[in-house]
């Protein structure tokens, strides 16, 4: 089961090409996703089942490399859960069941053997609620890498300092690096949280509602962010927000009850929905 | 091999090690009832099952063994001593909850500064706080210090003079001691279930005219049944397996508890009078572990009995007067029986605080003169009597207790927490156990230690260490769990969502955030260790206090005395009263202190979050 070498250490450096050519350079390759595609995530006939209870109906989506994925819909409808399948932090839930394929870097993720820590190593997830660790900031940084095997300080270092560079804090961090991460403010640590998302090299981000508990500050900064970041990793996000999703957002999609009811270009869905259903949820939620 | 499949054999050996953590409980419960079987097996033979048990005659210079008269005096001596502690404990918990004020408002408009500042200052304590403090501390004061007070103070103090044939020791003074000594069980236990029940019983009473009296007692104190009859049977549970206080005041002779003066002798103070002198092998140490077992079914059959309390009758009362609209309201005007019950609430809340500083009062007037450096610290080269080998002692139980049940505790409370599905069959049956394990009298503990793990290691620090480990490890799965409950799911969530391992999370981001539950744990167990006597007598020795020296007391493979061990020598060879006072103190000092570190703690912590 040769799934995963440990060597995959720093490999985030550089944009995106450089990587590549890493990759090329190198044949064994850091792990086994392959992320040379065009789409980042690949969603087949996807349902999702809590005991009981449906949850995801048949969904097919495909997110392409680099953008931004907006995924709307009122309460209940099931984006918590789906944002949840595509790095299979849903495995935790008792009574789970998913039936379908989730395709990711040229790999279904719920075939057996796949090893869910290189899984969740590419798609790196953040919360609605900040939730840094009550260690440093440092600390807070250094735990995935750490988890993958890197104890080198100096290796260490350099990956908090481009991993919060990245989430454009180090300015504001670099002197409180040994600070508890707990006296930043919410948005601050809700950016901690990306940052510390990104150190360990994700190809992909998750964020279910990430700024539903922030103030507009401090939501514009994430939305900054997001803009920045997609230049490396494809962003992935649940948003109750309207305007974000329409501001930020390259593609949009709109659930109900369950089901995908839309999927398409964020400007398309917006000014032109092709659903009655996506129409009434807009423009409610606009006007 | 791969690092996904070392990490799959790393999480799934961890599970295994748990687990094993978590079933130690049901092997201790079993190894206990088994060896003591096995022991008790000749003299039940010999004896006769039923000659022992309903034979009225102990004299073990003839053989002759039967201890009904001594399981009548733990009967009786528990009812009463339930009857008087559980009335003022209940009290006292529903004056703390209801009546008891946040601060004290006094005023003080004089010219004097200092009184001035002192008024202000007094003004500023939590009356709460205190109040729970001096509960906890009542709870933390080792037997051998309430066997003490009762003897001099209760018993010499006043009793004498009641008591027609100038004795005062015997079935009254039994009972008042062991009251005050379940209290504090009682009171906190009665204090949680008044405090879990909804405030909208409370408000609802109020609103629809109840006075504060009539709501508490009417509505809100019959919502909380069943916690307080939980909070009762654990008393009565407590009051069963206490033995070093009792054997002080109770007189030590097999009589039929026929009158409050006469003199009597529980299950409990007889094995623990006699084990000392006990043949190994012997048909007498056989008859007492018989009566060891005994004592087990007993305590087994009252701790199991918790279970049975039916949870639906919580309640049920309170809310259906809250429910009944119009005609079926409950309302009279202003009942007269409320108003004298929150009367019976302060009174009771008084003779518990007055308790606690008569005991305080009564050590630190004795003890203080008789503490010195020598006496303290003086080692062998000092001619006097010197706590210095206790010291090490008690030291040495501490640290091997906890290296050894510190692993085993947090690993029980990982799996309970971490692994086990909530409310599944096999975490129940291992709560029940954890459960039964921490209801087991200390002299019951002794006796299985004197089985196994004297007969391992000889009577040494070493035995007395792996006795307590089975003693405090309930205290420390419990705590320890309670504050992994605590630990945010966001936690978790976040560092599985990094790719970390579940074993991983648990070791670097669970536990450290379940530090401080885990250092109360350990503050606690300390407490438990240094106020244990009963487990300790047999299994860590109990040293003349001529014999005991430093030299014999750095080596743990010998026999040692702990401090309280040493404070039952004192009294019990009745030469150094002096000594046993300023040991008490010691004892008390250390109590306090680490009631102190908990408070801490946890205030650290809820202020925290
Ligand atoms: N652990 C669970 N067990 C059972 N049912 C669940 C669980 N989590 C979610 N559900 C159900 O699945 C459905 C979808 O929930 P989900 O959290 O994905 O919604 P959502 O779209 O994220 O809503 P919101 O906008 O409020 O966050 C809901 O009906 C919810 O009740
Ligand atoms: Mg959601």
């Amino acid at each position: 089961m040769n799934i995963f070498k440990k060597k995959e250490a720093a490999q985030t450096e550089g944009t995106a090409e450089e990587s590549k050519q890493k990759k090329e350079k190198k044949p064994v390759t850091l792990d086994i996703f392959d992320f040379s595609g065009d789409n980042a995530i690949t969603v087949r006939d996807l349902d999702l089942f809590y005991g009981e209870f449906q949850a995801l109906k048949k969904i097919n989506m495909e997110m392409p490399k680099y953008q931004i994925t907006a995924m709307i819909g009122p309460s209940g409808c099931g984006k918590s859960t789906l944002i949840k399948t595509l790095n299979r932090m849903n495995d935790l839930v008792e009574g789970c069941r998913v039936v379908g394929e989730i395709i990711i870097g040229g790999l279904n993720i719920y075939d057996r053997g796949v090893d869910l820590s290189a899984l969740r190593k590419n798609v790196g997830m953040v919360f609605q609620k900040p939730n840094p660790f009550p260690m440093s900031v440092y600390d807070n940084i250094a735990y995935g890498p750490r988890t993958f095997g890197i104890r080198k300080k100096g290796e260490l270092d350099e990956i908090v300092e481009r991993s919060l560079k990245q989430a454009a804090m180090w300015d504001e961090l670099k002197d409180r690096l040994n600070k508890s991460a707990l006296g930043l403010s919410g948005g601050q640590q809700q950016r901690l949280c990306i940052a510390r998302a990104l150190a360990v090299g994700p190809q992909i981000l998750l964020m279910d509602e990430p700024t539903s508990a922030l103030d507009p500050i401090s939501t514009g900064k994430i939305e900054e962010l997001c803009e920045e970041l997609k230049k490396d990793v494809t962003i992935v996000m649940v948003t109750h927000n309207m305007q974000q999703a329409a501001r930020i957002s390259d593609k949009t999609a709109f659930f109900l009850l369950g089901e995908m009811i839309e999927m398409g270009d964020t400007e398309q869905v917006f000014s032109e929905p092709k659903h009655p259903e996506t129409e009434r949820y807009i423009t409610g939620r606009f006007g | 091999m791969t690092k996904a499949s070392s990490t799959k054999v790393k999480d799934t050996s961890a599970k295994v090690l748990f687990i094993v953590c978590a079933c130690l409980s049901i092997l201790a419960v079993f190894g206990i009832i088994c060896y003591i079987l096995a022991a008790s097996i000749p003299a039940f033979r010999e004896v006769g099952f039923f000659q022992f048990l309903f034979g009225t005659r102990w004299n073990h210079n003839t053989d002759t063994y039967g201890i009904l008269a001594m399981l009548c005096s733990t009967l009786v001596v528990t009812v009463l001593a339930v009857i008087l502690g559980g009335v003022i404990g209940v009290f006292t918990a529903i004056f703390m909850v209801f009546w008891c004020p946040d601060r004290f408002h006094l005023r003080y408009s004089g010219p004097n500064k200092f009184v001035q500042k002192m008024v202000a200052w007094l003004n500023k304590i939590n009356l709460r706080t205190i109040f729970d403090q001096i509960i906890k501390l009542l709870a933390g004061i080792p037997s051998v210090i309430y066997g003490y007070f009762g003897i001099i103070v209760l018993v010499q103090g006043g009793l004498v003079y009641m008591d027609p044939n100038y004795r005062g020791y015997g079935v009254l003074a039994t009972c008042i001691v062991l009251a005050i000594m379940i209290i504090p069980t009682i009171t906190s236990l009665t204090k949680n279930a008044l405090e879990a029940v909804p405030a909208q019983y409370f408000e609802g009473a109020l609103a629809m005219g109840n006075t504060k009296a009539q709501a508490v007692f009417r509505v809100v104190f019959p919502a909380a049944r069943s916690g307080i009859i939980s909070a009762l049977i654990l008393g009565i549970g407590r009051a069963v397996g206490e033995t070093m206080a009792v054997q002080m005041v109770a007189g030590g002779m097999v009589n039929f508890p026929t009158g409050l003066f006469i003199p009597i002798c529980p299950l409990t103070v007889k094995i623990n009078m006699e084990m000392g002198e006990v043949v190994p092998g012997s048909l007498h140490e056989s008859a007492l572990m018989a009566t060891g077992f005994v004592l087990l079914v007993l305590v087994l059959i009252i701790t199991l009995s918790v279970n049975f309390v039916p949870k639906e009758f919580k309640g049920k009362k309170g809310t259906r007067v809250l429910q009944g609209g119009g005609e079926n309201v409950v309302y009279r005007k202003k009942g007269l029986i409320p108003e004298i019950l929150k009367y019976c609430g302060m009174v009771c809340a008084g003779i518990v605080v007055i308790s606690l500083a008569a005991i305080i009062l009564f050590i630190c007037i004795n003890g203080i003169p008789n503490i010195s450096w020598n006496f303290l610290f003086g080692g062998d080269g000092y001619e006097g009597h010197s706590l210095a080998p206790a010291f090490l002692t008690t030291f040495y139980v501490i640290i091997f207790t906890l290296i050894i049940a510190l692993p085993l505790g947090i690993g029980a409370a990982i799996f309970l927490n971490e692994y086990a599905k909530p409310g599944s069959k096999f975490v129940k049956v291992i709560r029940t156990f954890i459960d039964t394990l921490s209801g087991v009298p200390s002299i019951v503990f002794g006796l299985f230690g004197y089985l196994l793990f004297v007969q391992i290691f000889g009577r040494s620090v070493f035995a007395g260490a792996f006795t307590m480990v089975l003693v405090i490890l309930p205290t420390i799965i419990r705590s320890t769990e309670e504050a992994l409950r605590a630990v945010p799911m966001e936690l978790r969530e976040a560092s599985y969502g990094l790719g970390a391992s579940k074993i991983r999370t648990i070791f670097k981001v669970v536990l450290p955030s379940a530090f401080p539950g885990i250092a109360t744990a350990i503050v606690l167990s300390v407490g438990r260790i240094i106020s244990e006597s009963a487990a300790l007598i047999y299994t860590a020795g109990m040293m003349a206090v001529a014999s005991s020296s430093v030299s014999s007391a750095i080596d743990p493979t010998n026999a040692g005395s702990t401090l309280t061990v040493f404070m039952y020598s004192f009294f019990a060879e009745g030469l150094a009263y002096e000594e046993a006072y300023a040991t008490a103190f010691v004892l008390l000092v250390i109590t306090f202190v680490l009631n102190l570190i908990v408070y801490f703690i946890q205030k650290r912590v809820k202020k925290k979050r």
